[in-house]
């Protein structure tokens, strides 16, 4: 992501898509600090960066994705993430692993080969991504519900004390902001400009020599780590096994994509603006449930979160993207069309 | 191809499950069928023109309760069937103007937009009414003609929703082989760029297909009303997967441009006999919902990939 290479005005436009989710940003923090100051105390950040960690990392696994494009948008997100809670909550009690380095370990494994699998699928058979991340959102919602009827089990004492976020200086701090570290080594790689070329126009990344299914796979393990590392921090947060709460990732996930400016024609989405994205969604729900809905606050927050994506998406519109006319040649959803 | 499939799983389900030919079977597969199969003439139009509608089930949810909420407010429920299922159409006519000015991100407007939707009817019912809305559940007195119309034991012999299926599914087919209309869905859907050059408006098809789309997902909202008997929020959960299950299946290209509803409607009576039969092994809904997705991979990877970035330069 180094701008010195590049011509200024180039520079300041890949900037442009940080402008949304940063007035947003403000927006929410000023409301908050007007209705609901509790967050600016230090149990009140703590529980914001709990609360706020397993979406900034899963929105920074799907970012990959929306770069490797076209319309690369991951729809296995929540059941993925859900699974892998079930996994670390259920199943590696089973084989005696408790301890934190072999949970993260096997979390971003589980979450490696699930990407993988689709990543093969979506670069072998030349199947569109929506497709293919739709048919693993439905396998793995069905597997969790059967695998675990209800909700149960207890995530690992230090994950679970994790969730009461007692201090902000503990590793509910540290994890996101050393997988952020890692975020930046790999966007600075060059693997990761190939994934770019790939995502932007996979014509002249082709014709650049760039080998189509090993990067496409790769950006997929990139995203299952990520999404390995939210999974954990979301065991970490509700403290047990839910079969069902995690999906609900998925549209939270896409709309904090969408609000950091990525763009879904591929080829160009900033880290840093799914990160503050991401942040923008936490802290709407964060506001709305400091008014009092009651039995309406579900209600509220579904709306909000569908009005904001649906404002994002003209604030998107008009600040960045194709043409109109560009578009077409790219051929829409599913990709080019010859 | 569907067509093969099809009769495969007649031929199984009948001889492997007790009860199958039953015309108590018969007759609540087919009003199951014409469910989906009305929910998915949005679906497969939006296909053909390169797009997705995931607005669906929560247009279907908002319509569902949104109408036992008007009828309890002294609404005429044949007013209130045309004020939701209008109300659809206009939704659905702003996702597609936008979708389209949007470079065709339909996925990401429709999820936008849908839950927008849902989240703002539930607030609205549940806001002062007659009888409010608790657990996305709304009770109401529904009127016996609209119970009647979805019901499978109509004295009549078919479901008059049977019916109305009938009736769209030749409007459908008539509309997109036989009118300008029709045809030029299929020519956006397979070039945009030589589309516009014959003067076809991309913009207003998409606004037309999406606005069909919103329509048909309300009236099934309203049909599942008769069926059930009582609103329900989450009525159109299922609908999401299945109306695009049925259109992949059937072997309509998401990419655009190739299939039919024709198509479409083999879909839907192949996801219905298959679900008929997965719930004959006793397999619960989430089962069924596993193997769903399981299907979908390998019957896209037979109709729509992707040709190879060298086939294209």
């Amino acid at each position: 992501m180094s701008g010195t290479e590049r011509a200024p005005t180039y520079f300041l436009a890949r900037q442009r898509s940080l402008v949304t989710p940063l007035i947003l940003l403000g927006v929410l923090l000023v409301i908050s600090a007007w209705h609901g100051p509790h967050l600016f105390t230090s149990d009140g950040l703590a529980g914001a960066v709990i609360g706020a960690a397993p979406l900034v990392l899963a929105t920074l696994g799907i970012t990959v994705i929306a770069v490797a494009g076209p319309a690369g948008v991951d729809l296995s997100v929540g059941p993925v993430m859900t699974f892998i809670n079930i996994v670390i909550v259920l199943g590696l009690p089973l084989v005696g692993v408790s301890s934190p380095v072999l949970v993260f370990v096997a979390a971003i494994i589980v979450g490696v080969l699930l990407h993988v699998a689709m990543g093969t699928l979506i670069a072998c058979l030349r199947v569109s991504t929506v497709v293919v991340t739709l048919a693993v959102y439905l396998v793995l919602d069905g597997l969790n519900t059967v695998i675990l009827p209800e909700p149960g089990g207890t995530a690992p004492d230090w994950l679970a004390s994790w969730g009461a976020a007692s201090s902000i200086l503990s590793p509910i701090l540290y994890v996101p902001v050393a997988a952020f570290v890692l975020w930046t080594l790999i966007t600075a790689s060059t693997f990761f400009r190939n994934i770019r070329l790939m995502g932007a126009n996979d014509r002249t990344a082709f014709v650049s020599g760039v080998a189509l299914i090993p990067t496409r796979i790769g950006a997929h393990v990139i995203a299952g780590v990520f999404v390995g590392i939210a999974s954990v921090m979301y065991s970490g947060l509700i403290g047990s096994a839910d079969p069902t709460a995690g999906a609900s990732y998925t549209l939270s996930a896409v709309t904090a994509l969408v609000i950091g400016g990525a763009s879904l024609a591929g080829g160009r989405a900033k880290g840093l603006g799914s990160v503050i994205g991401a942040i923008d969604i936490w802290l709407i729900s964060y506001v709305l449930s400091t008014f009092n809905f009651g039995l309406n606050a579900s209600y509220w927050v579904e709306f909000a979160t569908g009005a904001v994506l649906v404002a994002a998406l003209f604030a998107g519109g008009i600040l960045s993207g194709l043409s109109p006319r560009e578009w077409r040649h790219r051929g829409g959803l599913a990709g080019p069309t010859p | 191809m569907a067509g093969v499939v099809l009769i495969a799983l007649i031929a199984f389900g009948a001889t492997s499950i007790g009860g199958f030919w039953s015309l108590l079977n018969l007759r609540s597969n087919l009003v199951f069928a014409s469910f989906l199969g009305i929910a998915t003439i949005g679906q497969t139009l939006c296909a053909l023109i390169g797009g997705l509608d995931l607005a669906i089930p929560f247009v279907l949810g908002a319509a569902n309760i949104g109408l036992v909420r008007l009828m309890n407010g002294g609404v005429s429920p044949g007013l209130g069937i045309v004020i939701v299922v209008g109300l659809g159409g206009l939704i659905g006519a702003f996702n597609g103007a936008l979708s389209n000015r949007l470079q065709g991100q339909s996925l990401v407007v429709t999820l936008g937009v849908g839950n927008a939707v849902l989240g703002l009817v539930q607030i609205l019912v549940s806001k002062g009414g007659v009888s409010g809305i608790s657990g996305g559940t709304i009770e109401g007195k529904i009127p016996r003609w609209i119970e009647q119309f979805s019901t499978f034991n109509h004295s009549f012999g078919i479901a008059p929703a049977v019916l109305l299926w009938v009736a769209l599914i030749v409007v459908t087919i008539v509309v997109l082989r036989m009118t300008w209309f029709g045809r030029s869905l299929y020519a956006l859907g397979g070039n945009q760029a030589a589309a516009a050059r014959v003067l076809i408006s991309s913009w207003w098809s998409w606004t037309v297909v999406f606005a069909v789309s919103g329509a048909t997902a309300a009236l099934t909202g309203v049909l599942l009303l008769g069926y059930t008997g009582s609103g329900y929020a989450g009525v159109g959960d299922p609908y999401l997967f299945t109306t695009i299950a049925a259109v992949l299946i059937g072997g309509t290209s998401l990419v655009g441009g190739r299939g039919g509803y024709g198509l479409s409607v083999l879909g839907v009576l192949i996801l219905t006999v298959l679900q008929t039969i997965l719930s004959g092994y006793n397999l619960s809904q989430a089962a069924q919902e596993a193997i769903l997705g399981f299907l979908i991979i390998p019957t896209v990877a037979l109709y729509a990939r992707s040709p190879h970035p060298r086939m294209q330069i």
